[in-house]
């Protein structure tokens, strides 16, 4: 059933005190372990592109654009019988696919975000926090 | 493959960018060399075919500039009709014409051309001056342009600072297309010379002027040529002006000029094609006359003809080469809404699309929609073939087109394509391999776009996933009626299928339904229960609904399709038998069973809440006799009866608005779901209708009404008799007449408003009608009363009818009658049935609301269109800043704080609602046996969990969130506070032994636990963070749309009063038409000043008479002609009682000084003297014949000379009103406070009168504030003034919206109307100015200043067909590819392991 989708929601309505969300804590974690590896990454591949040195500046949550974009591009790739990252149970929709990808955060995507002046960051799609429509969470827990 | 140095074995891989993308587009114009070095042929026969019907070579269908049919074939390039994309071809003019777009900018130049040496008329000193300030780096497009306008007024007709020649002003010629030459005003000796001599030759004619003589084409053409370059940049031309010249044309492809075949042999030539055609004969005969020697008359008719040939409303074509065909220029096949620009490139037709008739289906989710299998077999996506489809896609190609799920056509990675029509369907299917496409039907679950016109905001296009189903409709849930504002009554809409897999993608994230539930308008809710959905709920939640088991079980099996768990409630009455009330139904339906996560909490009054009387009086909130006060504790109903305000659209607080912001779209869309079968199948089986008893006013009724409407008629005709008398007492600032259109109109709307209660009172509570108005489904009060008791007054423009007869509405009433009846009040019920008389008024309102809706529309539309064309390219960066297309900033941060106006909670566009938070969060977070928190804790919990200062940064948005943190403070200060304020005064009441208990309760109330505390803080600040809006956003778009489509629901109901009877504002369409066009003028100009003293009538009147006009007339006892022998004189005796008594400081003297400063009455030929205080004398200083006239003149005029106030203030009011203030103890008391209304403008000299607050002083007409204030205080006043508007039209519309607009229309520091004069200098791209308006003038002149405009914007974009840079464009998604580790030393033999 569609309604399901919320169910996982834990809400904790017991009364424990409200645990810093862990995922978030966890993110942060990865985001600085990778943030120096994705320059140099860079660096091996074109020298003469402005590479980002300087830390940065741009949000940690991914926009609503940057999802779609991702998620229609793999889309795309696994419709065209790319190999899948994730375990599936039964789903043969792209989309679908693509979004439990992005779920479990297995797609293999940088975004490379432009900012006005040229300049560019690069944010891995595992480092970004998703806002997921799927599993939001309310006061209390 | 011998030359070559290479030999590639294998072909070399060459990555594949995809096509190219073009970067940038140079306007510029062709020579003749260059037209010659792209075309293929000379054209110069003015026949199409010769006898065979073969084109002719050296013809306009020449077979070298492509294939004239498909017949033939190009002699060029030897493609066929589809593959050559034609070739140019060339003619030359036998003497060189001006090109008619460029006729200003030839004037231009002349105008400033010397014409004998061709250099600019400027001295060298002033030259060099404007040649450096051109040349200045900083200078872009748009200045040059300003620049060389400013040039060429100051290239003054006279000698030439070079060669000493005398120019002349130059003219369009009128009736012609050629220049004047205009020497007669600057002549010289010479010319005289030269008229005598002509006046010597016999030939001479009257008519012959030399000092105006034609300056002939070719004249021109040597003039530019011997331009100076230098003198060319001055003039902002950036190509040689020669080219403004046409000596050469180039003869278009005769792909652009198809020629259409009749039947037979017959062919029917382009419009294009003809006009060549007339083109060559006319050249043909100038070049005859031209060796001939005559005198060239052909010469104007080529002019004209080219002329024509590029623009066919060209002006000044003479009238005999008009002709009566109508043949399109180049120019219209650009212009208007069907033209190139507008027609064809910024809007494009597409395949995949349907339309038919809609109807509802509440069984439907609200996120799908029923498509007709007829048209899913038509309608396909191209679904490639993998692992996971290969079998339902055989079956699809099996199935063939015919034969529902099918598929149309099979396309091969090599290109080949196969429709599926024949018998090899089956072994096709068979041989079905990975990677192939299959474009088949449409299915379950495939995602199309729906649409309505008109396209009003982004909502009328969502993104539905498709339902296949039998019959012909569209079919959705009626919930989603409201974005698209339809209604089954007969509307089509529109559908597409995306054809990728990242269409489809970005369709359902970003347009789907479920995302879109709020309107970006304000952040309320749209997609939400209506209609009988909401007339359900309101009958099942009714406080005296009880089922039994059975009942309730069935009623919940409603909700789903019997296939959802569902754990009953326990039931509400348990003893006799077990009985359920209706508002458990809602219980359930929120929450089915206890897996369900979902704890709705909120409070809300109803439309029916039964509010308190006086101020003194509690709230009832839950113990609402009405039973009005929803409230929903932990998902359960609590109280009330559910209504609009709970379900409905056009709310924030109400159920699916929280269930979308606490939860999630899906759970707001699932309950939506929910209510929706069930309210359909539950009304099926309760029954609700209509009919004539329900609007049968019983006889106690009608005795009522007939007595509140013999009293109204009663009093009016006293009124009435008072006016007739001229006893009625006056309104403030209106007439007599005034005055009592204002009491009858206020007496009337009474009657009427009482015989509607009254009516509604004794109504049923099982009438249908009002079960309909009180939860909100259809129809107010007045519509049932106006059916039950009393239609009321009718109104034309905001008045009772008008006269149309000689003094009276109609001739069934005595003249001058101002009585009720014949001034349009229908005293009558719809059911009663209207007399003949009431009903001639009825259509007369009912037509002035038809004629207004007509009028709207067209005034609306066209306002959207503008403001969408201004704003469209604005978006957000990823450094928050909201910048145009060309990168210039317009906001630093988005609506000062960077929110997204979707997802604000709280009111006035405040992200949160703190309270309903703060409530929610106590009911889910139970205290149990914790702790509540002292004073000290709490302080120290706040300060631990909201530190002043953020060290991590978040590009300029900490700002914004350091002022959230302290509302969030504030807030639970001033919660804390009421809390303890409330334990306080339990433990007053407490006695000793019940004291421990007492204080238990009070904590529960107002007491707050550590862990509530914390969760509240947390909360606020994570969703806080997700309401930041994000960056790509088409902000500008949003906001355009968020202004405009609310436009369309405005009434053209234009004025209203300014506080001050009789005080009109202009409101509506127009006026909001006049913010944003940056009017000069505005209809109604109105200051209102606040004064230094307030709280003084006569200190206001005094400031008033400081400000309102005083003319002469008014103040003088008397203004008389003094006649004497010798001198006549007038003299003006002022009335010092009247000037004392209006409390105006004037004299003769002041007099005096007035009359010297009115230039009309040219006061240095008058001669004034003050002969005592009250008396003055003037004399005209003029010879004596014309002295008499000169009195005579003198005293007419003298009256109306203004003594004292503003000239541009048409009239000042004082407006009384009130204040609230806190006297010492704290306590707020209300006390009068005086300002004034001033109309008309002045505001400069307003605020410097005396005893005005200059600070405090405000206008409503922006440009006047501009030039006053400053650029700053314009902006604010543009947002101010669209804000009152709004809110006076009962709409809310997010304040960022109108910041965005305001700064767009004043970041270039001058405020630009959004016209096409104002978005002209907002550094737009040529071509998204040419597809707004005036699309030729843009074009022309770009080329003429050889413009170069980058692809950024989202005009040039979709004209030019590539992504643009705002939403999913903003960024580029890489591949990372995980490179396997190489090692370079050889593998160990034996490892270590």
């Amino acid at each position: 059933m569609a309604d399901d989708d919320y169910n996982e929601v834990d809400m904790g309505y017991e009364d424990e005190p409200p645990e810093p969300e862990l995922e978030e804590g966890v993110e942060e974690d990865v985001e600085n372990a990778n943030h120096e590896d994705v320059p140099d990454a860079l660096d091996g591949e074109e020298k003469e592109e402005e590479t980002v040195e300087r830390p940065r500046k741009t949000s940690k949550f991914m926009t609503k654009y940057e999802r779609a974009r991702i998620l229609g591009t793999r889309a795309l790739q696994i419709s065209m019988n790319a190999p899948v990252m994730v375990e599936l149970e039964g789903e043969t929709d792209p989309l679908e696919i693509a979004m439990k990808e992005l779920r479990e955060r297995k797609i293999p995507f940088t975004i490379r975000r432009y900012l006005p002046d040229g300049s560019y960051e690069d944010w891995g799609v595992d480092e970004l926090i998703v806002e997921d429509s799927w599993k939001r969470q309310v006061g209390g827990d | 493959m011998k030359a070559a140095s290479h030999v590639f074995t294998k072909e070399p891989y060459v990555e594949n960018v995809g096509p190219r993308r073009i970067k940038s587009i140079h306007f510029s114009m062709f020579s003749a060399s260059e037209i010659g070095n792209v075309a293929e042929v000379q054209v110069y026969k003015g026949v199409y075919y010769d006898g065979t019907r073969k084109p002719l070579e050296g013809g306009l269908l020449d077979p070298r500039m492509g294939p004239a049919n498909k017949s033939c074939r190009c002699s060029t390039c030897h493609g066929d009709f589809k593959d050559c994309p034609g070739h140019y071809g060339y003619l030359t003019l036998a003497l060189p014409v001006y090109n008619v777009g460029f006729l200003d900018k030839i004037l231009e130049v002349l105008k400033s051309l010397c014409k004998s040496c061709s250099r600019i008329l400027l001295d060298e000193e002033s030259r060099r001056k404007e040649l450096e300030k051109i040349r200045h780096p900083k200078r872009d497009a748009l200045n040059k342009a300003e620049l060389a306008k400013k040039t060429v007024s100051k290239c003054k007709p006279g000698r030439c600072a070079h060669c000493g020649y005398i120019n002349g002003t130059v003219k369009k010629a009128i009736g012609a297309i050629s220049y004047i030459h205009d020497r007669s005003k600057t002549s010289d000796r010479s010319l005289e010379e030269c008229k005598s001599a002509i006046s010597h030759t016999k030939e001479s004619k009257g008519s012959l002027s030399v000092a105006s003589n034609i300056i002939n084409p070719r004249d021109v053409l040597s003039l530019f040529e011997r331009m100076s370059d230098e003198d060319c940049e001055l003039l902002n031309i950036a190509d040689r002006p020669e080219k403004f010249m046409i000596t050469t044309i180039a003869v278009p492809p005769i792909a652009i000029r198809p020629s259409v075949m009749m039947e037979g042999s017959q062919s029917n030539e382009n419009d294009i094609t003809e006009r060549l055609k007339r083109i060559i004969q006319v050249n043909a005969s100038l070049q005859q006359e031209l060796q001939d020697m005559k005198n060239m008359a052909a010469w104007d008719h080529l002019q004209a003809e080219v002329g024509l040939y590029i623009n066919s409303d060209v002006r000044g074509v003479p009238y005999p080469f008009q002709v009566a065909k109508p043949l399109a220029g180049f120019i219209q096949r650009l212009k208007g809404k069907q033209g190139r620009f507008r027609g064809n490139l910024s809007g494009k037709r597409v395949e995949y699309t349907g339309r038919t008739v809609i109807s509802p289906d509440p069984n439907l989710k609200i996120t799908e929609v029923a498509i007709p299998i007829q048209m899913a077999r038509i309608l396909t996506y191209p679904e490639r073939v993998n692992q996971y489809n290969i079998e339902k896609l055989r079956q699809c190609v099996r199935n063939g087109p015919y034969k529902y799920p099918g598929a149309r056509m099979i396309r091969y990675p090599d290109g080949e394509m196969r429709l599926l029509m024949g018998s090899f369907r089956k072994r096709l299917a068979d041989e079905l391999g990975f990677g192939v496409i299959v474009d088949r039907h449409l299915e379950d679950g495939d995602v199309v776009l729906f649409n309505r016109q008109p396209s009003l905001h982004r909502m009328s296009i969502m993104c539905h996933r498709a339902r296949v189903m039998p019959w012909r409709t569209l079919r959705f849930n009626e919930s989603v009626c409201n974005p698209y504002n339809a209604d089954f009554d007969g509307d089509e809409m529109n559908m597409h299928v995306p054809q990728t897999e990242e269409a489809r993608a970005e369709a359902l994230m970003l347009m789907g339904v479920q995302n879109n539930l709020c309107t970006p308008k304000n952040g309320e809710i749209l997609v939400a229960s209506t209609q009988d959905f909401l007339t359900s709920s309101f009958l099942i939640t009714r406080k005296d609904i009880f089922y039994d088991r059975a009942a309730f079980s069935l009623i919940c099996s409603y909700m789903g399709d019997g296939m959802d768990l569902i754990d009953l409630p326990t039931p509400a009455i348990i003893k006799p038998i077990e009985l359920w009330t209706g508002k458990q139904i809602f219980s359930v339906l929120l929450r089915p069973n206890a897996r369900m996560r979902v704890f709705v909490n909120l409070t809300l009054k109803e439309k029916n809440y039964s509010k308190p009387k006086n101020a003194s009086e509690r709230e009832l909130e839950t113990m609402c006799p009405n039973d009005g006060f929803v409230y929903f504790r932990n998902s359960e109903l609590i109280s009330g009866q559910l209504g609009k305000a709970t379900l409905g659209n056009g709310n924030k607080d109400g159920l699916y608005s929280i269930l979308l912001r606490d939860y999630n779209a899906h759970a707001a869309a699932s309950c939506m779901n929910r209510l929706a079968k069930l309210s359909a199948r539950w009304i099926g089986n309760h029954g609700f209708s209509i009919g004539i008893d329900d609007v049968q006013p019983d006889i106690d009724l009608n005795e009522r009404k007939r007595e509140t409407i013999l009293n109204g008629y009663n009093s009016c005709d006293e009124k009435i008799e008072l006016y007739n008398k001229g006893k009625l007492h006056l309104q403030p600032g209106c007439d007599a007449a005034q005055t009592l259109e204002a009491v009858i109109t206020g007496i009337l709307n009474q009657i009427r408003n009482e015989t509607g209660q009254v009516c509604m009172k004794k109504l049923h509570w099982r009438n249908s009608p009002l079960i309909m108005s009180q939860c909100g489904s259809k129809g107010s009060p007045i519509n049932i009363s106006q059916m039950i008791a009393c239609v009321g007054q009718q109104s034309v423009g905001g008045r009772r009818a008008p006269d149309g007869f000689i003094d009276r509405s109609l001739p069934h009433f005595p003249r001058q009658s101002k009585t009720p009846a014949a001034k349009g009040f229908v005293a009558n019920s719809f059911y009663s049935g209207l007399t003949a008389t009431e009903f001639f008024f009825h259509t007369m309102g009912g037509r002035e609301g038809l004629v207004d809706t007509a009028v709207k529309t067209a005034d609306t539309g066209y306002m959207s269109r503008r403001l969408i064309k201004a704003l469209e390219d604005l978006s957000i960066h990823y450094d928050n800043t909201v910048r145009n297309a060309s990168g210039c900033i317009v906001q630093f941060l988005y609506g000062d704080d960077g929110m997204d106006p979707a997802l604000m909670e709280g009111k006035n566009g405040f992200p949160l609602n703190f309270d309903r938070l703060f409530m929610k969060v106590k009911a889910t977070c139970p205290s149990r046996e914790h702790k509540y928190l002292s004073p000290v804790e709490i302080s120290a919990l706040i300060e631990q969990k909201l530190p002043e200062s953020e060290s991590t940064s978040d590009g300029g948005l900490s700002d914004a969130s350091k002022a959230f943190k302290k509302s969030v403070k504030a807030f639970l200060l001033e919660e804390h506070e009421k809390g303890s304020e409330i334990i306080m005064k339990f433990g007053e009441d407490a006695t000793v032994e019940s004291q421990e208990t007492v204080i238990r309760v009070a904590q529960k109330i107002g007491g707050i636990t550590e862990g509530q505390l914390r969760a509240f803080i947390d909360t606020c600040m994570s969703r806080y963070h997700l309401k930041r809006i994000e960056a790509g956003s088409a902000i500008g778009a949003i906001g355009a749309q968020s202004i405009g489509e609310p436009g369309t629901q405005m009434t053209l109901k234009t004025f209203h009063f300014a506080g001050v009877a009789s005080m009109n504002v202009t409101l509506g369409v127009p006026r909001i038409k006049e913010i944003i066009n940056g009017a000069k003028k505005i209809l109604t100009p109105i200051i209102t000043a606040e004064l230094d003293r307030d709280d003084n009538v006569n200190i206001a009147r005094m400031v008033k008479a400081r400000i309102d006009k005083t003319v002469l007339g008014q103040i003088a006892k008397s203004i008389k002609t003094v006649m004497t022998s010798r001198l006549g004189s007038i003299v003006i005796t002022l009335d010092m009682n009247r000037i004392e008594d209006s409390q105006l400081c004037i004299d003769a003297n002041t007099v005096r000084e007035s009359i010297m400063q009115t230039p009309k009455i040219k006061p240095k030929q008058l001669q004034i003297n003050v002969l005592d205080v009250t008396k003055l004398e003037v004399v005209p200083l003029v010879d004596r014949g014309k002295l008499h006239f000169e009195l005579h003149s003198l005293k007419n005029m003298l009256p109306n000379v203004i003594v004292k106030g503003i000239k541009t203030v048409e009239r000042a009011v004082v407006n009384k009103g009130k204040e609230k203030y806190k006297d010492k103890e704290g306590k707020v008391k209300e006390r009068e406070k005086y300002s004034l209304v001033v109309e008309g403008t002045g505001l400069q000299e307003v605020m410097g009168t005396e005893g005005v607050d200059g600070r405090k002083t405000k206008s409503n007409h922006i440009i006047e504030i501009q030039q006053t204030l400053g650029i700053e205080a314009a902006r604010w006043c543009i947002i101010e003034e669209i804000q009152f508007i709004m809110s006076n039209h009962g709409m809310s519309i997010d304040i960022r919206h109108m910041m965005l607009l305001a700064d767009l229309m004043t970041f270039r520091g001058e405020v630009l109307g959004i016209t096409r004069f104002g978005i002209q200098k907002m550094d737009k791209s040529v071509l998204m100015l040419a597809s707004f308006e005036k699309t030729s003038d843009h074009l022309f002149h770009a080329s003429a200043s050889g413009k170069a405009d980058k692809i950024e914007g989202v005009s040039e974009c979709i004209i030019m067909g590539v992504p643009m840079q705002l939403g999913t464009g903003i960024l580029k998604v890489i591949q990372r590819d995980e490179k396997p580790e190489l090692t370079y030393a050889s593998d160990p033999i034996l490892s270590a392991y």
